[in-house]
C-alpha cells in the first residue's frame, strides 16, 4: 500500500510536470498561431490599402471589392471603412451603415496612426458605437500627400472558433487577456468577454506559468503574450465536469491507483483468508490424523488381540484334543494320568496368559485419572529398584547405576504412573541384557522446566526398524508369551497423559536409552 | 514307513506345536517339528517333506520367509499356513507366493486333516505330473537318437 502511495505521488509529480509543459506547448503555439493569424489579417488589410488601383479615397464600390476578397480570406472580417485625415467614415462597406455618421477623431486607433506613432493598429476587443464585441484592424497611409486610413472590424468569435480548433483543445482552457486584464476571448464556461478575468499574467517573461489568484478559483496556467497586440493567450487545463470523465489523466490516474490499491486489499483478504483456510484444513487434518492414528492403533491392537489370544487358544485346542486323543481306545488309551495332568496345567496356564493379555490390554485401553501430588522422583524410582524388581536384580548379573543429579527432584505427578513407566523401561532394560552380564544406568538432570530421566542398558539393543514400532501396542522382540508389546505403549501414554515426552536412541549389540522428560509443575 | 505323508510343522508355541504334532502322529503322519523358521528350513533341506505347516508369526524368520524360501528355490513341499492374526489380507499375499492355503488358528482338527490330505492329492497329481513330463522327455531322447543310428548305417553301407 505504502508503495502505491508513493508511486502514486511519483507519478502525480511527473503528470504535473508534464501537464505543465503540455499547456506550454499549447500555450506556445495558439499563441503564434493567433500572432500569424492577426498577421494575416493586417497583410490581408495592408495589400488592400497598398492596391495601386485603390481610389484616394476609396469608393464604396471599391471597398465592396475589396471586402470580398478579405473575407475569402478569413470569416472573421465585418466590415471595412475607409477615413480621411478628420476621422470620418469616407466610405463604409457592411452591416452597420449607421455608423458612417460617426467621427473617429478621438479614437484611440485613429490618433496612433493619424499621429504616425504606427501605421497600423490592432486594437483590443470593445463594443464600440455598435454594442457587439468586435476588434479592429486598421492601417494608414500617406498617399500624395493625403492622408487615408482603412480599417475593418473583425468579430472575435471567428477568432476564438480557430485557436480553439486544434486537436486536444477539449483538454485546456483557452482565452485570451488584454494587459488590463480583462477578458478578450473567451469560452462561455470561463468568463465574459471584456469582463475582469481570473488571469494576470506577469509581463516579462513573454511566456510563463502563473498560479490564478486564490481569490477568483485555484490552479496554474500558462500564458504568452502576443506580439501583435497587447494581448496574452492563456491556457489552464480543463477542470469542468463536461469532460469525459475518463479523458482526464488524474481522474484515470486515482481511478488507476484506486483499482490497484482494491486488488492489493483483495489479494491481502484472499491471502489472509486462504491462510486462515489452511490453518482451519491443517487442524483438521491434523485431527483427522489424530483420528486415523487412533484408528490404527485400533486396528493394529485387534490385530494385535487376535494373534495374542488365538495361539495360546489354539494350544489349549490342541492340548484339549490331544489329552482327549488319548483317552480313545481307538489310539491305545497310552497316556498315564501324570501325563494328562501336565496337559490340563498347560491349558491351565494357557488359559492365565490369555487373562494377563485382556486385563493388560483393558490397562492400555481405559483412561485412567491422572492423580498429582508432590512426588520425588527419586524415591519413585529406588521403590521401583528396591522393593518390586528388588529380588529380581539381586538374582541377576546385572549392576544398577545410579546418577541423580538433579537436585530439586520434588515434581508435581502421578507417582503410582510415573512407577509404572519406570517399572516398564527397567523390566525391559533387564530383559534386553538377559543372562549375561551387564549394566542399567539411570540419571537425573533438571532445570526449572523440565526433569530429565536417562536409563540406559548394555542389553542387545534394537534395529532401526524394530526402533520404528517401539511404542506401537503388541509390538514385541521378546519370545512368545515373554512379552505382550504392551508396556512401551502404555509408559508412552501415561507419560503423555503426565505432558511430558518420551525418547529412545538404540544401536544394535550396544544397548538402548530411554530419555523421560517431564514437566516440573505437571 | 515308507507309504507315511511326511509333513512339516513349524511353529514358536512349543505346547502348541508339540499336542498338534502328537495328534497328527496318532492319526499316521509323518511328523517334523520345528520350533522356529530358521529351523524350519534347516529341515526342508535336510529331509524331501510333501507337506509343511508353517505359522505365519515367527521370531526371526517368519512363516512368509520360509514360504517364499522354500518356494525360490523350487522345494517341492506343499506349504500350508497357519494364521492367528485373522489377517486376511498377509494370507492372500501368502497363495500368490505360492502356499497351497491357509488356515486361521485356532482350528478343529478335522479341518486341519482334511487340507491337509487335498494338499496331499495336490503334491502327488504335480509329482506324478513332473515324473511324466521326465519320462516323456527321455522316450524323445531315444526316439532323436533312432535316425542317428540310421545316419551311421547308412554311413557303413557308403563305405
Amino acid at each position: 500500500m505504502i508503495l502505491t502511495i508513493y508511486l502514486y505521488t511519483q507519478y502525480r509529480a511527473m503528470e504535473e510536470e508534464s501537464q505543465r509543459l503540455h499547456l506550454r506547448a499549447i500555450a506556445e503555439s495558439q499563441a503564434n498561431t493567433l500572432d500569424l493569424f492577426l498577421s494575416e489579417r493586417l497583410i490581408n488589410l495592408s495589400n488592400i490599402i497598398d492596391d495601386p488601383r485603390m481610389p484616394v479615397p476609396a469608393t464604396e464600390g471599391f471597398l465592396n471589392d475589396a471586402i470580398n476578397k478579405l473575407q475569402m480570406a478569413s470569416a472573421a472580417f465585418v466590415d471595412l471603412g475607409c477615413f480621411d485625415a478628420s476621422g470620418k467614415p469616407v466610405a463604409y462597406i457592411g452591416p452597420f451603415p449607421s455608423l458612417t455618421k460617426q467621427s473617429y477623431a478621438s479614437e484611440n486607433w485613429f490618433a496612433t496612426l493619424k499621429e504616425g506613432r504606427s501605421n497600423f493598429v490592432i486594437t483590443d476587443i470593445y463594443l464600440g458605437f455598435r454594442g457587439i464585441p468586435h476588434f479592429t484592424i486598421a492601417v494608414s497611409r500617406v498617399i500624395n500627400n493625403r492622408f487615408i486610413a482603412l480599417r475593418a472590424t473583425l468579430t472575435p468569435e471567428k477568432m476564438y472558433d480557430f485557436i480553439s480548433s486544434f486537436e486536444g483543445a477539449k483538454q485546456v482552457h483557452i482565452a485570451t487577456v488584454n494587459k488590463e486584464g480583462f477578458y478578450q476571448l473567451v469560452p462561455p464556461s470561463l468568463g465574459t468577454p471584456l469582463k475582469p478575468s481570473a488571469f494576470m499574467p506577469l509581463k516579462n517573461p513573454r511566456l510563463g506559468v502563473s498560479r490564478i489568484s486564490p481569490k477568483t478559483g485555484a490552479g496554474t496556467y500558462v500564458y504568452s503574450w502576443l506580439n501583435k497586440v497587447d494581448w496574452a493567450l492563456i491556457v489552464q487545463e480543463a477542470r469542468s465536469r463536461e469532460v469525459d470523465f475518463f479523458s482526464d489523466l488524474r481522474t484515470r490516474m486515482v481511478i488507476a491507483a484506486t483499482i490497484v490499491f482494491i486488488i492489493l486489499i483483495g489479494i491481502i483478504f484472499v491471502r489472509a483468508g486462504k491462510a486462515v483456510e489452511s490453518t482451519i484444513k491443517f487442524e483438521r487434518n491434523r485431527l483427522q490424523l489424530g483420528q486415523a492414528a487412533k484408528l490404527a492403533s485400533i486396528g493394529e491392537l485387534a490385530a494385535g488381540i487376535a494373534h495374542e489370544i488365538n495361539n495360546p487358544l489354539a494350544a489349549i485346542g490342541a492340548e484339549a484334543g490331544l489329552v482327549n486323543d488319548m483317552m480313545n481306545p481307538k489310539y491305545g488309551e497310552t497316556m498315564t494320568p501324570e501325563e494328562i495332568s501336565s496337559h490340563m496345567d498347560s491349558i491351565q496356564e494357557l488359559v492365565l496368559r490369555s487373562r494377563d493379555i485382556t486385563q493388560k490390554l483393558l490397562k492400555f485401553v481405559r483412561k485412567t485419572d491422572v492423580k498429582l501430588a508432590v512426588e520425588n522422583v527419586h524415591d519413585l524410582i529406588e521403590e521401583v529398584l528396591n522393593d518390586i524388581l528388588g529380588h529380581e536384580i539381586e538374582i541377576s548379573k546385572i549392576q544398577v547405576e545410579r546418577n541423580y543429579e538433579c537436585k530439586a527432584a520434588e515434581i508435581l505427578t502421578d507417582g503410582h504412573q510415573f512407577q509404572q513407566v519406570i517399572l516398564n523401561i527397567v523390566k525391559n532394560a533387564m530383559d534386553a541384557i538377559g543372562e549375561a552380564p551387564g549394566d542399567i544406568n539411570i540419571s537425573t538432570r533438571c532445570d526449572n522446566n523440565k526433569l530429565e530421566i536417562k536409563i540406559s542398558d548394555t542389553g542387545k539393543g534394537m534395529s532401526p526398524e524394530q526402533l520404528d514400532k517401539i511404542f506401537m501396542p503388541f509390538f514385541t522382540t521378546k519370545e512368545v508369551g515373554m512379552g505382550t508389546g504392551l508396556g512401551l505403549s502404555v509408559s508412552y501414554g501415561i507419560v503423555k497423559a503426565l505432558k511430558g515426552d518420551i525418547e529412545v536412541q538404540s544401536e544394535a549389540g550396544r544397548g538402548t536409552t530411554f530419555t523421560i522428560r517431564l514437566p516440573v509443575r505437571a | 514307513m515308507g507309504d507315511k505323508i511326511k509333513l512339516l510343522i513349524a511353529d514358536d508355541e512349543a505346547k502348541f506345536l508339540e499336542s498338534l504334532a502328537k495328534r497328527l502322529e496318532i492319526r499316521g503322519f509323518y511328523v517334523a517339528r520345528a520350533s522356529d523358521g530358521r529351523q524350519a528350513l534347516r529341515y526342508a533341506y535336510q529331509e524331501r517333506f510333501d507337506l509343511a505347516l508353517i505359522d505365519l508369526k515367527m521370531p526371526i524368520i517368519d512363516g512368509k520367509q520360509v514360504l517364499r524360501h522354500l518356494k525360490e528355490h523350487n522345494n517341492s513341499v506343499e506349504v500350508i499356513i497357519m494364521t492367528g492374526h485373522g489377517s486376511e489380507e498377509l494370507a492372500e499375499e501368502c497363495l500368490e507366493i505360492g502356499a497351497f492355503g491357509y488356515i486361521p488358528k485356532p482350528y478343529e482338527l478335522d479341518k486341519i486333516i482334511e487340507i491337509l490330505r487335498t494338499a496331499y492329492a495336490a503334491h502327488l497329481k504335480e509329482k506324478h505330473r513332473t515324473n511324466t513330463a521326465l519320462i516323456e522327455q527321455l522316450s524323445t531322447l531315444e526316439k532323436e537318437a533312432d535316425p542317428l543310428n540310421a545316419l551311421i548305417g547308412m554311413r557303413r553301407l557308403a563305405e
